[in-house]
């Protein structure tokens, strides 16, 4: 039963997914969500059944080491519980988003493929089979993205680049895994790292840190919030794809490979994430438009995760896997919220809103909660995984922690500028009261994560006791960190921190005349502004730069091919001309001339048989 | 049995040319055409017990013993096919019943000469036979009257001279060292005489001899401008024919019956074959005249048949053969096809032509299958026979000789392409608007000798069968 379960929740939405390519004709995309909608409720409802239970499904497959395995146990199990009731909500959310929109019902294929691939890539037990679904969500990521706006094309090919390059990354790292460790079952293999094994270890870090949208594998995301269908954004890179990837980094870091606290890989991982959190943080602030900005976050909330993680203290890694739920909650909510305004306001520049505050309480509500908890406001979620990590990155060093402090103080500076702007200035383009709240399909998802969010805060000891502590297994035993955080000096720094940008962001509103203008001042600032300059003409896009490169490549090869086809088409055709020019000039016909070279051959011939006789 | 492939066209040469031969005058072609077709078939379905059964008023009359072995069989097998062709050709390219007549009257007289040489036991009658079939193609080349033809008659004869010259010295020399001219008397005395200066100065001179016949580079310099200024039935008879056999045929009979495939004969073979091979394929590929280029061609691929002899092989003498039969056939195509050309359009120049194929079909498509086969391309019959020289080189421990051989077909198929693209490709050229396919007696030919390469090429047994011959060699 528990087997035919888990591998119902892989194989569902697939068989699903494909069913519903089949509906193509508009009329037909009714039927497409509520297919959508009720095998997300059942996958969900089978991953609920399934928590709280371990089992192991093996079926051999092909050669190589190569086979169909599957591990239930409380890390995948919780991984799948949260995949699928995100799965769940937001299908019901897109019932209404999507309503009209083009290509709907091949956005529920994508929907239900992306599901099935991310529940077979949780419980996957072998290195292969985890690729392969790993690679499913490659194709899925494209076709996701692709069916969005009309120009939505250009950014599903980046995103496919960027991640196709992290999973060849992963691959490799994969192939070397297995030659290393003898085996490619995932429960199996315990290696140390050192020489080859750090090289796998780092290749194996691309491709989850790739996945959960960690620099430099960053730059699709933005494009892609201003692309494609808005509940994409909702659902994959702020939730499915966070979980999968800091679920991949964590089991990577400390059951495939050891990783110790102080080693060097460690040291490289904090880096990673601490520059991931500030340099997104930086662009989120200046942006002017609600889903953009969003993204930003997203890539830069990764930063905490990978950064505790990487402390590899246990304060810290619990702190980095409980900030993955709470982030896969508050940002799903938050692009809800950035879904919402979008359909009844009908645009997400910041630039055209205002006022939207009274319009849509309950979505302004949802919003407050959730900006809350990623600002690590207390008592909400995104406090306390913040404070682990503070803690575990101040237990490494303290640029560290500075680095994440002043992470939350950007953090929270851009929320309150985005709030500001989208929902309590005064009315810009948009009237807000032609605008009215959004149907029910959306605000029950958003007011069902926000009040999660609330939960998991002021009861944290659920998620942690119950989710993220069994799921870290040995790593943690014994330890507990439910409850208010031990170190006051640190809560106090936040709230004084949190305070100074409640502080700024008035004096910036003043400065500028509106909650939109908050940040103009550092927009504009000397040096960061010619920064941001740059950034903003994709000069510092990693995708943009390796464009180029391949372009100057590509020229250097096509003018070796111009070489060897100078070579072919003119060298060598050129000698032959040559050659057939004097063959025919010595053809004269003369006889005279050919009789001499008869009585030339003839001696020739008379000479070699006389000197060699016979 | 064998004698009668001698005694037949003779007799019927005999026969047309009576006192009463103006009511003969148009049955000499058909005489010619059904003799050519018959001696084909007898080649192929005579029984083998057949070939060797006397008869003793036939052999009487000649006062030698023709014999036929498998080798024989092959060159009768060509001959006929070849010669058929020839008349067919001549029939579309002259109407007046007189010089067809003419013509049939010369072509069965090489006939009975070409048979003579297939057929002959001992080196004197060959050389007579010999002899008999140069003086008909001498005529032959010369049979339109124009300076052109005038002057490559003039060449062929000039160096044909000095071949018989050489040829007849040899027979000589080894006449005096074995006391006898068969083959079998002196494949027991020569190859045993070891380094006796006579037997050495025999074999330069016959080599030499037979190496003009052939066309081998340096002793090649007759056959461009015979070739081309012949009138096309001529060369079709010339090109596919006549010098293969007084050339190339002797030479494999030689070297195997008399002589043996010894270092000294072999490279002496490797090195004419090479020159042929490249300096053929080079001089074809600047030509401008059609035939002129199958000529120079024509070189090239003779170069083939020498290298596979040089091999010294069974397997390569196999391809040598193979090949022999092969090139006789698609050239004699090819020929075909440029008379087609000649006739239709006025032109051999190939500047001139262009687009051809879009109105002559039927010469354009046979045209693409002589080619194919001529550069080797499979599965037409071309193929296998290189493939076998150039396996048969290799296995002798002459990589080099094979490399060259490999690198001259790209040759090959260069100047081919050139010739496709110029003549029969593209659009068509001005002043051929009016352009028509060719005389049915044209088509008929060139489809015929397609379908054998084709056939040849495709069926796997002719191999088989034609390395049963190079096996029965002693």
């Amino acid at each position: 039963m528990t087997q035919m379960l888990m591998n119902l929740t892989i194989l569902l939405p697939l068989a699903a997914g494909l069913a519903v390519f089949g509906l193509r004709r508009q009329r037909q995309e009714g039927l497409a969500a509520g297919v959508t909608l009720l095998v997300t409720a059942v996958t969900a409802a089978a991953a609920a059944r399934l928590f709280g239970q371990e089992a192991l499904v093996h079926h051999p497959w092909g050669g190589f080491g190569a086979a169909y395995a599957l591990r239930l146990y409380p890390f995948s199990a919780f991984i799948l519980l949260c995949a699928s009731g995100f799965g769940v909500l937001i299908a019901l959310f897109s019932t209404a988003f999507m309503k009209g929109r083009r290509h709907a019902a091949p956005y529920y294929a994508w929907f239900l493929l992306t599901l099935g691939m991310v529940n077979g890539a949780a419980l996957a037990d072998n290195l292969i089979l985890l690729l392969v679904f790993w690679e499913g969500l490659l194709l899925t990521l494209f076709g996701m993205i692709a069916v969005g706006q009309p120009g939505a094309f250009r950014t599903a090919v980046k995103a496919f680049v960027i991640s196709g390059v992290a999973d060849l990354c992963m691959m490799a790292g994969v192939i070397l895994t297995i030659r290393l460790a003898g085996t490619a079952t995932i429960s199996a293999i315990h290696l140390q790292t050192g020489g080859l094994a750090s090289l796998a270890f780092g290749l194996l870090m691309i491709g989850a840190a790739a996945k959960a949208g960690a620099m430099p594998f960053h730059s699709w995301i933005p494009d892609a919030a201003m692309d494609a269908p808005l509940p994409f954004m909702a659902l994959v890179p702020a939730a499915l794809e966070k979980l999968l990837g800091i679920y991949f980094l964590a089991r990577v870091s400390l059951d495939l490979y050891q990783l110790q606290p102080g080693s060097r890989l460690s040291t490289v991982l904090m880096i990673v994430g601490c520059v991931t959190i500030l340099l997104a943080v930086m662009m989120a602030l200046v942006q002017k438009d609600y889903k953009r900005l969003l993204s930003f976050h997203a890539i830069s909330q990764v930063g905490y995760m990978i950064l505790g993680v990487g402390t590899a203290v246990p304060a810290g890694i619990v702190g980095g896997v409980f900030h993955m739920i709470n982030h896969a909650m508050y940002k799903s909510c938050l692009f809800l919220t950035g879904g919402s305004v979008e359909k009844q306001a009908g645009t997400t520049d910041l630039a055209k809103l205002g006022g939207l505050g009274r319009a849509m309480p309950v979505t302004f509500a949802c919003f407050v909660v959730a900006a809350a908890s990623i600002s690590g406001v207390p008592p909400f979620n995104g406090f306390f995984s913040k404070e682990l990590v503070y803690d575990g990155a101040l237990e490494r060093g303290m640029p560290f922690y500075l680095a994440a402090l002043l992470g939350s103080f950007l953090t929270a500076a851009s929320f309150l500028k985005l709030g500001h702007a989208a929902f309590v200035d005064a009315p810009r383009d948009v009237r807000p009261a032609a605008v009215r709240e959004a149907p029910w399909p959306m605000l029950v998802p958003m007011v069902v994560i926000a009040g999660l969010c609330v939960l998991f805060g002021v009861h944290n000891a659920l998620p942690l006791r119950g989710l993220v502590q069994p799921a870290l297994g040995g790593r943690v035993e014994g330890l507990d960190f439910a409850g208010w955080p031990h170190g006051m000096i640190l809560v106090i720094a936040t709230v004084l921190v949190l305070a100074a940008a409640l502080a700024h962001h008035l004096w910036g509103a003043g400065r500028g005349g509106s909650g939109l203008a908050a940040a103009d001042h550092i927009h504009h600032a000397p040096a960061i502004g010619t920064v941001y300059a740059w950034a903003e003409r994709r000069l510092l896009d990693p995708y943009e730069i390796g464009l180029r490169l391949v372009a100057a490549a590509s020229r250097a090869l096509w003018a070796v091919d111009r070489a060897i086809d100078f070579f072919y088409d003119t060298v060598i055709v050129r000698l032959t001309q040559g050659v057939s020019a004097l063959a025919r000039a010595a053809h004269t016909g003369s006889h005279a001339l050919y009789l001499v070279w008869v009585l030339a051959g003839l001696a020739v011939m008379a000479l070699y048989v006389a000197r060699g006789g016979i | 049995m064998p004698a009668l492939f001698i005694l037949i066209p003779l007799a019927a040469v005999l026969l047309v040319n009576l006192p009463l031969r103006r009511l003969l005058t148009p049955a000499a072609f058909w005489l010619g055409l059904l003799l050519a077709l018959a001696q084909a078939a007898a080649a192929v379905l005579v029984p083998d017990h057949a070939w060797i059964a006397p008869l003793g008023v036939a052999t009487r009359l000649l006062r030698f013993t023709p014999t036929a072995d498998l080798l024989t069989r092959v060159a009768l097998l060509t001959i006929g096919l070849v010669g058929a062709t020839a008349l067919m050709v001549a029939r579309a390219w002259t109407a007046d019943p007189e010089r067809r007549f003419r013509f049939a009257n010369l072509a069965l007289l090489a006939l009975a000469g070409m048979n003579g040489v297939a057929l002959a036991s001992d080196l004197f009658s060959l050389y007579v036979f010999l002899e008999v079939t140069a003086v008909s193609a001498f005529i032959l080349i010369a049979f339109g009257g124009e300076r052109d033809a005038l002057e490559g008659t003039f060449k062929y004869i000039l160096l044909s001279a000095a071949a018989s010259v050489l040829i007849l010295a040899a027979v000589a020399l080894l006449f005096v060292v074995a006391g006898s001219v068969s083959f079998g008397a002196l494949h027991d005395v020569v190859p045993a005489a070891g380094r006796d200066p006579l037997v050495a100065a025999a074999l330069v001179l016959l080599l030499a001899g037979l190496f003009i016949k052939s066309g081998i580079v340096p002793f090649h310099g007759w056959l461009p401008d015979a070739y081309s200024a012949a009138p096309a039935p001529a060369s079709v008879l010339l090109a596919g024919i006549v010098t293969k056999t007084t050339g190339v045929y002797i030479l494999m009979r030689a070297v195997t019956a008399v002589f043996t495939l010894d270092a000294t004969v072999r490279a002496l073979l490797l090195a004419g074959g090479t020159l042929s091979v490249l300096i053929g394929a080079f001089a074809a590929l600047g030509q401008r005249d059609m035939k002129r280029m199958l000529a120079y061609s024509s070189i090239s691929q003779v170069g083939y048949i020498i290298l596979g002899l040089g091999a010294g092989s069974i397997l390569g003498v196999a391809g040598a053969l193979f090949h022999f039969f092969n090139h006789a056939v698609f050239k004699s195509l090819l020929f075909v096809n440029a008379a087609a050309v000649e006739q239709q359009a006025g032109t051999r120049d190939m500047d001139r032509l262009g687009g051809v194929a879009e109105r002559m079909p039927v010469t354009g498509t046979t045209s693409v299958i002589g080619f194919l086969s001529c550069a080797g391309i499979p599965p037409l019959a071309g193929f296998w026979s290189k493939l076998v020289v150039i396996l048969a080189l290799w296995q002798a421990g002459e990589r080099g000789y094979a490399a060259v051989a490999v690198l001259a077909s790209l040759v090959t198929i260069a100047y081919f392409l050139s010739m496709q693209r110029r003549v029969f490709f593209g659009k068509l050229a001005e002043g051929l608007a009016g352009l028509r396919e060719a005389n049915p007696w044209l088509l008929v030919p060139a489809c015929l000798l397609a379908a054998v390469t084709v056939g040849v090429g495709v069926g796997p047994w002719v191999l088989d069968i034609l390395q049963l011959p190079a096996g029965s060699l002693p």
